[in-house]
């Protein structure tokens, strides 16, 4: 089932070779074993996108924006197939543009190209095959993943692409050690700035100011690599709000409070002064019209 | 000589005749037997009756003593015979007649004196059934047995006395039942207004309490669950006179009603820990016992950390879920226990606790969460009606608005809406044997909960976007229905059902 590329085959990315060689002498991983469809073109524009395990809401969206229309114009997204950061951008990826014209995504693997691991995520796995992506590891058969493997998984994410985006992370995470695998090799560095009381910002916040490019929008992406936005705007949020409510009502205090920070019922209840059963009618409502959603017990603007 | 005294054997909670019949008999070696299926307590009695009548200055005659309880196939068990037995015996010896119509039971000290005894309440609505109207139970437990009205309750202190009294040389006064204060089994340990914020879960507790509805909620260690669920009972509306009786039989026939107890007025609240075994919490054992989901019925069963349990006992808990009783059978005999009881389980989202936590990180992969997520499974949850996910407040957020806020409303003040809810609920189940909202059956909620076009739509729009079974849509309008009695609506109106779908059970979906 899978298939191999060996080192010195004219297909082995040359970006990769290069990137270890120059850092360590060695050439990197002798062989190469793949599924999906290897071809020349899906390694020539490669971004990667990492993040940390625990992706809060805000990184989660975040992270699709971005990668919605990076992937949209024809970036391909390199990750390392982990749950939380990492499925987030393989899952933008392969949601984007319409059949035909999927995003291109890679997924490194920290296990024996057999296995699906996290097993949980065995959909997206096939997902990216199904779409024209690729998965990738230097690790034969069923083997089991390994505490190094994950790191050693990192410098072939890092090695693979021109630049590194990094959503979220904690100062202690894998995300950061993919992006000093950046460092050495040279490239571009992007991180997502996000709240500073946030455990997980404490990584990106370092990263920027170490010298990483604080990202706001896609365009900053795109200029690095030189592309042209996709013509047709993927459309990844703002979704069906034509049904704005009227002025004055609670309905669109709610809708100001929540664009500045998503909340609680119990706390906005507090901050309107009313009471939580006519909070919690308003609530119901105004996600059944889909204007927000409830994740992890806070409401979120959608 | 032959001497008949009659009694009762408990069988759950049925109670049936037993005939003690006495025979002594002056041909034979002195003896003293007892047959008729007899457990080892009434085995053990021969000693207490023989040393309770020596004490009492009596001998003990001397002749083959053979004591038969009839009817003979029905097994008997504990101490309650000791009275009818060594009575038989003494109105042989001091000659004295047995009254017609009189019922008894008792275990004797040996001294002489009687012992507060289990049964006496189910032996006196049994009298009150077969038409006999005068009980001599233990001093102790008569107050219970006089709960039922058109009685006579004898309250007696030891076999001497009751022996003068029937000699004519004593009279013994039928007691007066005195219903105690409204004792709270459970003592309330938490004011609502203790609770800071979790506004939410108070508005979905108030519901509950309202319509007997079941309730889980999910949350980080620390949030507050435990403090909510025990500040439950005190909005709780007290037990009608018939759940009163129910109660109290229950507890009869568990040893559960204390010395000069009362009919039990207070919704119980029972918090068993999940190490409880299965019979211990369904009921069961060899002579099968009511367990904790029928002591707790009409009141609350609390099963904090509710993942923890068994599997067997989450499984078990279904039917009572459904039908309010639980049938426990056995080889020899089958016995039902009511077992209507409000469910308030609490939950931890994720094996670490910290899944929801604002601050804290989860440590757990989506492989755990998932696993530790299912070990409750989908048929019980489907049977919860409200689901609340608890986040842990911000004491400093309470520092200064603490006093005087609207949203600290105490327990009594709730307690009055849910009372008025509640009477709203008997009006309307009147002709019905249901007495809660939650107790609804389909036809019921075709009969009392007709939605208008409006409310069905967001009803059924909800149900498509939130991915709701139909049990849960059912669930839905039962909410609503509490809602809507809360509010002191007659008709369920959209707001109704959009707060009622605040609680469903998506939230534990999003943990």
């Amino acid at each position: 089932m899978a298939e191999t590329v060996e080192i010195d085959d004219k297909k082995y990315p040359q970006r990769l070779k290069e990137a270890l060689k120059n850092l360590t002498g060695s050439l990197g991983p002798k062989k190469l074993y793949y599924k999906g469809n290897w071809s020349p073109e899906i390694f020539e524009n490669c971004l990667a996108v990492v993040g940390s395990r625990h992706l809060t809401y805000y990184g989660r969206k975040a992270t699709e924006q971005l990668v919605t229309e990076c992937a949209a114009a024809g970036i391909t997204i390199v990750s390392g197939f982990m749950y939380g950061g990492d499925e987030a951008a393989h899952s933008a990826a392969v949601k984007c543009g319409g059949p035909g014209r999927a995003g291109k995504t890679i997924a490194v693997m920290p296990c024996g190209i057999d296995r699906i691991h996290p097993e949980t995520q065995k959909k997206l796995y096939q997902e990216i095959l199904e779409k024209g992506g690729l998965i990738i590891s230097e690790y034969p058969d069923l083997d089991q993943p390994q505490q190094w493997t994950y790191v050693q998984r990192d410098r072939i994410v890092a090695g693979l692409c021109k630049a590194v985006l990094v959503t979220e992370a904690a100062l202690e995470s894998g995300s950061l050690i993919t992006a000093s695998y950046a460092k050495k090799f040279g490239r571009k560095i992007f991180a997502i700035p996000g709240p500073i009381t946030s455990e997980l910002s404490k990584g990106t916040i370092k990263l920027i100011k170490e010298g990483a490019e604080p990202i706001t929008e896609a365009k900053q992406i795109l200029d690095f690599f030189k592309i042209l936005p996709s013509a047709k705007k993927p459309s990844a949020s703002n979704g069906g709000m034509s049904d704005i409510p009227p002025t004055g009502t609670l309905e669109e205090k709610i809708i100001n409070q929540l664009r500045r920070e998503p909340l609680k019922a119990d706390e906005m209840a507090r901050l309107f002064a009313v009471p939580v059963a006519q909070l919690g009618t308003s609530l119901s409502l105004m996600q059944l019209k889909g204007f927000i959603n409830l994740e992890g017990g806070k409401y979120y603007i959608n | 000589m032959l001497i008949k005294v009659p009694s009762v054997v408990n069988l759950g909670l049925e109670t049936i005749k037993v005939d003690i019949e006495i025979n002594l008999a002056n041909k034979g070696l002195p003896g003293f037997e007892i047959v008729g299926l007899a457990g080892k307590a009434v085995d053990e009695s021969k000693e207490r009756v023989r040393t309770a009548i020596q004490s009492s200055d009596v001998d003990f005659p001397q002749k083959k003593i053979t004591v038969n309880m009839a009817p003979a196939d029905v097994p008997k068990e504990g101490s309650m015979y000791d009275l009818p037995i060594a009575l038989g015996i003494l109105s042989s010896v001091l000659e004295f007649k047995i009254p017609e119509k009189s019922l008894f039971l008792g275990e004797l000290s040996f001294d002489g004196s009687l012992r507060h005894t289990k049964g006496a309440f189910l032996m006196a609505l049994f009298a009150k059934e077969s038409g006999y109207t005068n009980l001599y139970v233990p001093k102790d437990s008569a107050n219970e047995a006089a709960a039922i009205k058109g009685i006579k309750v004898f309250p007696v202190t030891d076999i001497g006395q009751l022996c003068r009294h029937f000699l004519g040389q004593e009279e013994i006064i039928p007691i007066v039942y005195k219903q105690g204060k409204e004792e709270k089994t459970t003592h309330v340990e938490f004011d609502m207004k203790e609770v800071l914020g979790q506004e939410q879960a108070k508005r979905a507790m108030e519901i509950a309490a309202a319509g007997g509805h079941n309730i889980i909620m999910v949350g980080s260690p620390g949030s507050g669950k435990t403090m909510l669920a025990r500040a439950l009972p005190g909005i709780l509306p007290p037990l009608n006179e018939p759940e009163s009786l129910e109660v109290t039989k229950i507890f009869s026939a568990s040893g559960g009603i204390p010395p000069g107890g009362s009919l039990i007025t207070a919704r119980q609240f029972r918090a068993p820990h999940h190490t409880a075994s299965l019979a211990g919490l369904v009921g069961g054992g060899s002579k099968p016992q009511p367990g904790e989901i029928s002591l707790a019925h009409r009141g609350v069963l609390f099963l904090d950390e509710f993942n923890e349990f068994p599997r067997a006992i989450m499984e078990a808990l279904r039917q009572p879920l459904e039908d309010g009783y639980l049938t426990i059978s056995r080889s020899k005999q089958r016995i039902t226990y009511p077992a209507d009881f409000m469910l308030v389980a609490s939950a931890n989202p994720c094996p670490c606790g910290y899944a929801m936590h604002p601050k804290k990180s989860c440590t757990c992969g989506p492989n755990q969460i998932a696993k530790y997520q299912k070990r409750i499974s989908g048929p019980i949850l489907d049977r919860i009606d409200l689901h609340i996910s608890i986040m842990p407040v911000d004491a400093s957020d309470f520092k200064d608005n603490q006093a005087g806020s609207e949203f600290l409303e105490s327990s009594e003040k709730i307690r009055q809406r849910v009372m008025q809810a509640r009477e709203k609920q008997e009006v309307r189940f009147a002709d019905e044997i249901i007495c809660a909202n939650s107790q609804m059956k389909n036809s019921h909620i075709k009969k009392y909960c007709k939605l208008a076009k409006d409310v069905e739509e967001i009803l059924r729009q909800a149900s498509l976007k939130f991915n709701l079974s139909a049990r849960s849509y059912m669930k839905m309008i039962k909410v609503s229905r509490t809602i809507a009695d809360l509010a002191g609506s007659e008709e369920i109106t959209v707001p109704h059902m959009a707060e009622a779908l605040q609680y469903s059970p998506r939230n534990f979906e999003t943990a």
